[in-house]
């Protein structure tokens, strides 16, 4: 019963196919979700304190509406790793990304979080932090100008605007 | 007023014949490095005594410990303390040899309470172990590494990395 | 729904602090209201916590809102540069220095090119020296204005202009140090015997533009947060470091500086062309938060009259001993040498041990924030937790140091 009072309405997931309600939506919560991007504070090396310059005023991230930082995880939609990943903080990166709400992104900033960066072949250092936890979008750099993380996040952002709550294939699989 | 940095003016020479002279039979190889530092080198058994007087001295205390370095030289270890006189603006360094097959060393936390995390620390990466530190735990590497990785014969097991 | 995260395993730092509550639970201790009796709580800050500027833990040991005991945990950034030395030839390391002390990158460079410089026997060209405290004293005051900003910022979350207005003037510094560099942060510009580039071309005289126009933003600064009776009532006799705990502890830096120790490598153990330059130690008197804060501003302004002096003095000249010829490849004879130079966070040097072979045989730092953090247990406890926030701040931790 509840709030629909025995009624059955249709949900966007149900559709079979991609329609005009289904894009439309898409266009909506799209435009919505890669405008206003709410990244997670995770700053580990030096790549943070290009973050940090990233968010005041020369190369202001509040234009992308990205100014939120938030410290917690469970506030927050993008995850920018800035930093060296070891062994000793890859179990505490699995455990603030699990907290994340979907939908979430990661972004690997830096040398460091792509692949090791200047330090791969230490014995401490995880290289990449795509050994811990799914990336989206990889900026390369030690560190990455504040013009390159934007980059990124454009990029991010262009790849947020193809999600669809129908996935074209899905539907051309099931042979209609 | 409170502490004065190069209150007695000594010539580098003049101060190493001194500590030289105190510590006849103790410090032994006692060698100057321009511009301001005093080596010498001292046998592991002897070494809280004589860190003990070291700090205690009058006039040219030596009471500020800058830093505590582990070497491998393959066949023994080293324990390097860098001492600094904050009176006579000069360094000391201290060269302890430490034998491969036992490396334990007495602790000088007592006398200069920063020592701890650096002895900490040559417990981590090279496994000379510290006795009577108040709390001798890995500092670097997480808890459960096994291994001293600062050791020239170190070898990375793979347990140590579940997350390659 | 169930918290999955609840029951993870204590690790070794949280068991020390729960046995110690433990032990002070049974000894009596805890507040004891009216027959309501109140445990201790452990509460873990960090590494992942927007106040402790970096990947630092601490592990707090709370009696209500009085921090009883606090164990720092390090090690989250720990990228293992003492081993990778070894791997790497002495020209093929130079960028890594630059990454401990991530915010002084010039500063950190110089310790390490100063040892082996020392160790080889080089000596570099009078302009290369010039130059180098030139760049050495604009990352001191790029550094000093990252870590009042953050600092400021950590006494109330971003909520203070006080930060904003720092890091865009640091954005003019970085663009006079990427003009001369390359890099706006890690620069890898020292060499052995010089430093790789030559200034360009109206360097200077942007440089002089800068520094004139930067005492009016010192006083910006000061009069946003000096007459705040908040901000006084936070610092002020807050986090006292004695003398002696500047002796015991080997602190240097403005924390030791700011209880009145005057101890500066630049006077004290004097390198490069500072014995020619006329400046004045800034020292505190009471060695508390606010004395740290206000050290750090003075240091700014002795700063800008060291760069002026140094611009008056620029020989002309080569940049760098002999010519620069590949392999690029230099091999010290045998021996230990330690030297160290003034960064913006204490004494930060290098002993590096060779064995006549192109690589390093073992390079250890003395890093001062690794120093520094041993007082902070003695520092934290018997203060509010907010109080502990703004004692760590003012300390300028960069944790790249500190784990090297």
């Amino acid at each position: 019963m509840g709030l629909t009072g025995g009624l059955k309405y249709p949900k966007l997931e149900d559709f079979e196919h991609p329609n005009i309600i289904t894009t439309s939506a898409d266009l909506v919560f799209n435009w919505a979700r890669s405008h206003s991007v709410f990244p997670f504070t995770y700053g580990l090396a030096c790549c943070a304190i290009e973050m940090l310059s990233s968010g005041f005023a020369r190369f202001d991230i509040a234009r992308y509406g990205m100014e939120v930082f938030r410290p917690t995880p469970r506030q927050c939609d993008l995850m920018i790793v800035a930093g060296t990943v070891n062994e000793k903080m890859a179990p505490v990166l699995k455990r603030l990304y699990d907290q994340m709400a979907e939908p979430k992104w990661v972004i690997a900033m830096g040398a460091c979080a792509t692949s090791g960066g200047p330090f791969y072949d230490g014995y401490n250092v995880v290289n990449g932090v795509d050994k811990v936890v799914p990336v989206d979008v990889y900026i390369p750099g030690c560190p990455p100008r504040p013009e390159a993380l934007f980059q990124g996040l454009l990029e991010l952002q262009k790849k947020i605007q193809k999600m669809s709550f129908v996935a074209p294939t899905a539907a051309a699989a099931s042979g209609k | 007023m409170g502490i004065e940095i190069g209150s007695v003016r000594l010539s580098l020479d003049d101060l190493a014949a001194r500590v030289a002279q105190e510590f006849a039979g103790e410090l032994t190889d006692v060698s100057i490095q321009e511009p301001d530092t005093i080596v010498a080198r001292l046998e592991c058994s002897k070494l809280h005594p004589v860190a003990r007087r070291l700090h205690d001295l009058a006039e040219i205390a030596y009471d500020s410990l800058n830093w505590i370095a582990a070497v491998d030289y393959r066949t023994h270890f080293e324990s390097v303390y860098h001492l600094y006189s904050y009176a006579t603006n000069t360094y000391l360094e201290v060269h302890v040899e430490v034998p491969r097959a036992k490396a334990v060393v007495e602790t000088v936390c007592d006398i200069w309470p920063a020592a701890d995390w650096h002895e900490r620390e040559a417990w981590d990466m090279m496994g000379i172990r510290y006795e009577g530190h108040p709390d001798l735990r890995r500092i670097l590497l997480k808890d459960d590494w096994i291994g001293h990785p600062l050791r020239k014969d170190y070898v990375d097991l793979a347990e140590n990395h579940p997350n390659v | 729904m169930s918290d999955e995260f609840v029951d993870t395993v204590p690790d070794e730092a949280l068991r020390l602090a729960l046995s110690r509550v433990a032990g002070a639970t049974a000894a009596g201790e805890g507040s004891d209201m009216q027959g309501l009796r109140l445990d201790e709580v452990v509460l873990n800050m960090g590494p992942q916590h927007p106040s402790t500027h970096g990947v630092l833990r601490l592990v707090v040991t709370l009696d209500g809102e009085m921090v009883k005991d606090v164990i720092p945990v390090i090690g989250y950034l720990h990228r293992c540069k003492e081993k990778l030395a070894e791997k790497r030839t002495y020209y093929q390391y130079i960028p890594i220095p630059d990454r401990t002390e991530y915010v002084a990158g010039m500063n950190c460079e110089w310790g390490y090119v100063m040892t082996v410089e020392k160790l080889a026997g080089i000596q570099p060209t009078r302009r290369a020296e010039v130059i180098r405290v030139i760049m050495a004293e604009l990352n001191r005051i790029a550094s000093h204005l990252v870590a009042v900003g953050t600092f400021t910022a950590d006494l109330a979350p971003l909520g203070t202009a006080m930060v904003f207005y720092m890091f865009r003037d640091r954005e003019q510094i970085l663009d006079l140090l990427e003009a001369a560099s390359g890099a706006r942060m890690m620069f890898n510009y020292f060499r052995f015997g010089g430093v790789r580039y030559d200034l360009p071309d109206g360097w200077v005289e942007k440089c002089r533009d800068f520094l004139e126009r930067f005492p009016k933003m010192v006083q910006e600064y000061e009069s946003l947060v000096e007459t705040n009776a908040i901000f006084l009532q936070r610092c002020l006799g807050k986090g006292v470091i004695s003398q002696q705990d500047v002796v015991d502890y080997a602190i240097t830096g403005p924390n030791a500086r700011a209880s009145g120790v005057a101890h500066d490598l630049r006077r004290t153990r004097p390198y490069s062309v500072y014995p020619e330059l006329d400046f004045d130690l800034c020292l505190g008197r009471h060695g508390d938060v606010y004395d740290r804060y206000k050290v750090r501003i003075e240091e700014m302004k002795q700063s800008r009259a060291i760069i002026l002096q140094c611009l008056d003095m620029l020989p002309k000249g080569p940049v760098q001993v002999g010519s620069l010829k590949p392999p690029y490849v230099i091999t010290p004879p045998p021996g230990a040498v330690y030297t160290a130079q003034e960064n913006p966070r204490g004494e930060y040097g290098t002993y590096i041990v060779s064995d006549g072979s192109r690589y390093p045989y073992r390079l250890k730092y003395r890093d001062p924030c690794f120093i520094n953090l041993q007082i902070f247990p003695k520092l934290l406890t018997g203060n509010k937790i907010a109080d502990a926030v703004a004692i760590s701040g003012s300390m300028d931790l960069v944790l790249g140091g500190i784990d090297r």
